[in-house]
């Protein structure tokens, strides 16, 4: 990770463009049938334990069997590829994008994952930090808590399966956590961030210096 | 008395084979010693102990030991204790293991494939299920995951840990068993959710003989999950498993969960979630739930207490 931060040529990204493309692709192979249009609005999943299924998008029939696909993310279907309607699709063959609108939040994580480690779940299931990692977070706070190569740092479960997760990242402090206790985490998605303890300083000016444009904006209404 | 000094590795072979393998060969495939030879390595070393404090502890030194020794763990070694002192179930929960029970600890080395590997945790409930059909005890059911419940108590629990061997990285799969067979006292906090198979059966039964066949379904189910993933490899090359799993399709039959209205938590007992009824499992061995506003939830991970 380098010392220098262009916070300007960063933020000016987020400025012209506070959007992230999120590409939908085709599952499983199958007949497809669009379900909205260039333009629509979508809504991801939600409820309280996520049980209510997002805006449906596509409809794929393989052997007779439909089988509907709904939004993940918020935002408005673009690149929507309407000359696949009705058409065989390929497994994994773009079909839209989702523009989905960032939050502030949403803009510091994207940033801080820009220039943290991420250290992403081995297997779609539940993750815990493991026993000994998460009394020392909540004595000291995880910034304050140091990993290594090696270390057995979080617990994955999975069907009353417990495997401990070995961190096999650079050596530093958690400064991000991705997951919520008990709820399931997909292969892939980030479980925590990592920064060597150096540059934790570094880390915090991002963050304020993002806060306080994005505040700025805000105020002005732009 | 130790109850279970005739379990040896010797003695299960020889009741699979005069048995088990009969038996299955009845029911099932031509495939059926192929199976058992993939199965075989369960229970290829067994060591039994009057007392331990935990089995899963004892599994752990015993593969650090070994590895010091220069020696290659036995993979399938059973640690077997006719009781535990310091026996807990998942989330440090009370788990009564006084003599009379079978208490242990499978090593598994982690060879099976990420797909197959999900349901490896079905098995022990399977295995325990049918070796008390066996004996007599028909109204026995499994709970989702791997509960194994006699008129709604609790008779047998299992859960998996993984362990990796300090020395050479080796990833381990301990799988803990405590199944409640002729201890029929428990401590006031299990007294209405725990019975034995004894108190069931109104009969004290034979542990051993009863352990065999509870191992030798081990060995089985183990060999039917690496002869399926044997199989799938052939067909296709790997990639991604959708089928239903023989393995699977049994579960379904032996389990009464599907259908029920119940209470969902990781840790349903200290902190529950929602209420919902189970509309089916997935191929995945995951848990699909059907909520009262129509929505549906699928989980992969946690417990349920039927409502």
């Amino acid at each position: 990770m380098s010392d220098e931060i262009d916070f300007d040529e960063i933020l000016g990204k987020y400025h012209s463009d506070p959007y992230e493309d999120v590409e939908i692709c085709a599952e499983h192979t199958g007949k497809i049938r669009f379900l909205v249009e260039d333009g629509s609005s979508v809504e991801s999943v939600r409820g309280e334990w996520k049980h209510i299924p997002g805006t449906p998008l596509f409809e794929i029939t393989r052997e007779r069997n439909p089988k509907k696909f709904t939004a993940m993310t918020n935002g408005v279907v673009a690149s929507l590829r309407s000359e696949l309607e009705g058409r065989f699709v390929e497994a994994g063959e773009k079909l839209m994008v989702i523009r989905h609108p960032l939050k502030k939040k949403e803009i510091i994580e994207s940033i801080l994952k820009e220039v943290l480690y991420i250290f992403p779940a081995p297997e779609r299931a539940k993750y815990f930090f493991s026993l000994d990692v998460q009394s020392r977070i909540e004595k000291k706070g995880s910034r304050a808590v140091s990993v290594k190569p090696g270390d057995e740092i979080i617990i994955m479960s999975l069907m009353k399966r417990d495997t401990p997760v070995y961190y096999n990242g650079e050596k530093g402090v958690i400064h991000s956590v991705y997951f919520t206790p008990g709820v399931s985490v997909d292969q892939g998605a980030p479980l925590i961030g990592v920064c060597p303890a150096d540059k934790l300083p570094l880390i915090q000016k991002i963050v304020t210096r993002v806060k306080a444009d994005w505040d700025k904006k805000e105020e002005h209404g732009v | 008395m130790n109850n279970l000094a005739p379990l040896t590795a010797a003695a299960l072979n020889e009741y699979v084979s005069a048995i088990e393998l009969p038996g299955q060969q009845q029911e099932s495939s031509p495939e059926t010693e192929i199976i058992f030879r993939l199965g075989a390595y369960v229970g290829s070393l067994i060591r039994v102990y009057p007392s331990l404090d935990r089995a899963m502890d004892k599994a752990r030194h015993h593969i650090v030991s070994q590895e010091g020794e220069n020696v290659s763990v036995a993979n399938g070694s059973l640690i077997l204790a006719s009781s535990l002192h310091l026996s807990k179930g998942r989330f440090s929960r009370s788990w009564h293991a006084p003599p009379g029970g079978l208490w242990g600890c499978l090593i598994l080395a982690d060879t099976f494939l990420p797909p197959f590997r999900q349901l490896l945790p079905l098995i022990p409930g399977m295995a325990c299920c049918e070796a008390l059909h066996e004996e007599g005890a028909s109204a026995a059911s499994i709970r989702w995951v791997n509960d194994v419940l006699l008129q709604g108590k609790k008779q047998a629990g299992f859960l998996i840990e993984g362990f990796r061997s300090p020395r050479h990285g080796e990833n381990y799969h301990l799988l803990g068993f405590g199944l409640n067979l002729n201890n029929d006292s428990f401590p006031p906090e299990l007294e209405g959710s725990a019975v034995s198979l004894s108190q069931f059966l109104g009969r004290p039964v034979n542990i051993s003989r009863f352990a065999l066949s509870f191992l030798a379904k081990l060995r089985w189910y183990i060999g039917l999950l690496l002869f399926e993933e044997q199989q799938w490899l052939a067909r296709t090359g790997g990639g991604v498993y959708e089928d239903e799993h023989p393995l699977l399709k049994r579960w379904k039959e032996l389990s009464d969960t599907v259908g029920k209205r119940v209470l969902f938590g990781y840790d349903v007992v200290q902190h529950p979630q929602y209420e919902a009824v189970v509309g089916a499992v997935a191929n995945d061995g995951a848990l699909i739930l059907n909520h009262d506003d129509g929505t549906t939830s699928i989980e992969h991970s946690g417990e349920i207490r039927y409502l």
